[in-house]
């Protein structure tokens, strides 16, 4: 069964248009202009119990309203969202002690005040006792690895350090689902590769079902099995992760080290991205030829050493942007 | 429900004890706001004891009912900047998105974000409203009342605040609106209601209530009247409510933003 339930829903926003200098500002006081822009349009999808679901688009595309609706924040203009069986808009408070959400512009931590205070704190928001949040610190302390640091001031500790925290904070009360939106920004590549062990982990751990958005390809391809691509605040692919890579643009690299010279060009299906002499690096269409026989024309006799990969899943994602476009 | 309450109010001491922890790490800081807040406060007596050395009557009030006037204004004060600090910055919240981290809490939004922080320089208004009180003279029914008038008065300039404040749901730049209907209600609240005539006063008494919220509880004290503590706990209930009415209407227009942000 679905755990969470999103259906035609969309979301619009007033915006004023103001033209440029003192005139504009003076035109747009005695007679203002307004624009609406459909941030998020007619959009429908499903995330079942303990999925990890990547929820990626460019900017402007519409991730963080659909997460701000599902979280009660935005109240929706059209549609219906059912998280966990609650309505955002009706159930708010119900549904707050049911979920999650880390923002990673925004610190929600008393930065004046230690992880381990600030911890106790959300676990009075939640109305656990004591006993109960003792107990979920210490367990959550283990997993996150915060002995070291747990008794600094959140203001002292690295940004590493401090979304570990604003993790743990919102798993105190034992969310069914967490919101991450843009946990990883701004981190060194082993800090992010930490959170992102981190995130593995409290899924396999607790039975989390995670909802992340992300600009970093890295997050997407290491955490999530099925990713949904938003853009102009529609839904322009739903689908797992494997069939993004290997089936939606059909397209591999072949990255071979020859004992002569070939020349492909001309040749249908095949693009070449790199001809240093011996060292070739061409990219194959196979809905128009397949690898053996891009291979074939390489002459495998002739070959030294060979790899062959996906295209990287940062291009998939931008051809997807841009085809939209 | 009771519970709902219960959990409610102990969010509220520990954001307020977190507040202060924060405050207290700067003792010198601390320590200083609070003191000069009541030498400024003793300052303004000076000026009053200057006019009443001239004349005996100011507006119908002696010079130790213009104190415990005063007493009252500094506790309501106290009471609304020290518990609801952020009432009076509502605005700049809602415009900021900051409202996102208590939409996700499962506790009321508006009593979440409003006793968020504390003024320090409150306790300090709070402290001159006690001094002031017994130098005007102490017995015990007027010190509960007097404590009951600095709260409902308390409650009324938050109500007024969060009223005018959520008016950035609708338009932009209406924090200017509330500075000024705040600036209203605090600079009225010292002078006596006898000064004021016709429009002025019938003002004091409907749009900009400090009669109800300072007039109406020293005339109490005075001489003790029924009828007037009805009409000031009325006003301050139909201004509470319709300080949640309005946050909660704004609030269906609320917009989040991505703006950057720290909780300091």
């Amino acid at each position: 069964m679905a755990i969470i339930e999103v259906k035609k829903l969309s979301k619009s926003f007033k915006v004023k248009i103001k033209e440029k200098g003192l005139k504009g500002s003076l035109k747009s006081i005695i007679k203002p202009k307004y624009k609406i822009v459909k941030a998020v349009n007619n959009i429908s999808f499903e995330v079942e119990k303990g999925e990890i679901i990547a929820f990626i688009g460019p900017n402007g595309a519409g991730k963080s309203t659909t997460i701000k609706m599902m979280t009660s924040i935005l109240y929706p203009d059209k549609g219906t969202i059912k998280v966990l069986g609650y309505d955002p808009v009706k159930d708010r408070k119900k549904l707050s002690y049911e979920i999650g959400t880390v923002f990673g512009q925004k610190e929600q931590l008393w930065t004046h005040l230690t992880p381990y205070d600030n911890f106790k704190f959300f676990g009075a928001i939640y109305d656990i006792p004591e006993v109960a949040v003792e107990k979920k610190i210490e367990e959550l302390k283990t997993l996150f690895e915060l002995e070291e640091f747990i008794n600094t001031p959140v203001r002292n500790l690295s940004l590493g350090q401090r979304i570990r925290c604003e993790i743990v904070a919102s798993l105190i009360h034992e969310p069914k689902v967490l919101f991450l939106d843009e946990p990883t920004i701004g981190l060194d590549p082993v800090v992010k590769e930490n959170i992102r062990t981190l995130i593995k982990r409290m899924n396999k751990e607790f039975k989390t079902t995670i909802f992340l958005t992300s600009h970093d390809v890295g997050d997407i391809e290491k955490l999530c099995k099925r990713v949904i691509i938003i853009n102009d605040g529609q839904v322009v692919l739903d689908d797992t992760m494997e069939n993004l890579k290997y089936h939606y643009l059909n397209k591999k690299i072949v990255d071979a080290k020859m004992k002569e010279r070939v020349n492909l060009d001309d040749e249908d299906g095949i693009t070449i991205i790199k001809d240093k002499g011996y060292n070739l690096k061409i990219e194959v269409d196979t809905t128009k030829r397949s690898v053996a026989d891009a291979l074939k024309l390489l002459n495998p006799d002739n070959i030294i050493d060979i790899n062959i990969s996906n295209i990287p899943l940062e291009d998939i994602i931008s051809n997807i942007y841009k085809n939209k476009d | 429900m009771l519970t709902a309450v219960k959990n409610q109010l102990k969010v509220t001491g520990l954001s307020i004890k977190y507040a202060l922890v924060r405050e207290f790490l700067n003792k010198a800081t601390f320590l200083s706001n609070i003191i000069f807040m009541i030498l400024n406060n003793s300052c303004m007596i000076i000026q009053w004891i200057v006019l009443f050395s001239i004349k005996d009557d100011m507006g119908g009030y002696t010079f130790k009912q213009v104190l415990l006037l005063w007493g009252i204004s500094a506790g309501t004060y106290g009471v609304s900047r020290f518990f609801f600090k952020k009432a009076f910055e509502l605005s700049e919240t809602i415009n900021s998105g900051k409202l996102d981290a208590y939409i996700v809490q499962p506790k009321n939004i508006l009593l979440s974000t409003i006793t968020s922080d504390i003024q320090v320089s409150a306790i300090g208004d709070m402290l001159f409203a006690f001094i002031v009180y017994f130098i005007y003279g102490f017995n015990i029914t007027t010190f509960i009342l007097f404590i009951f008038f600095c709260v409902t008065g308390g409650l009324m300039l938050t109500a007024i605040s969060i009223i005018l404040n959520s008016l950035s749901f609708w338009f932009n730049n209406a924090d200017m609106v509330s500075d000024v209907g705040n600036s209203l209600m605090v600079n009225f609240a010292t002078y006596p209601d006898g000064i004021f005539k016709g429009i002025t006063k019938w003002l004091l008494f409907t749009l900009v209530p400090v009669g109800i919220a300072n007039y109406i509880p020293i005339k109490i004290l005075i001489e003790f009247n029924p009828y007037l503590l009805i009409i000031n706990i009325s006003v301050c209930l139909l201004l509470t409510l319709l300080a949640f009415v309005i946050f909660y209407k704004g609030l269906r227009r609320y917009s989040s933003s991505n703006l950057m942000s720290a909780r300091i």
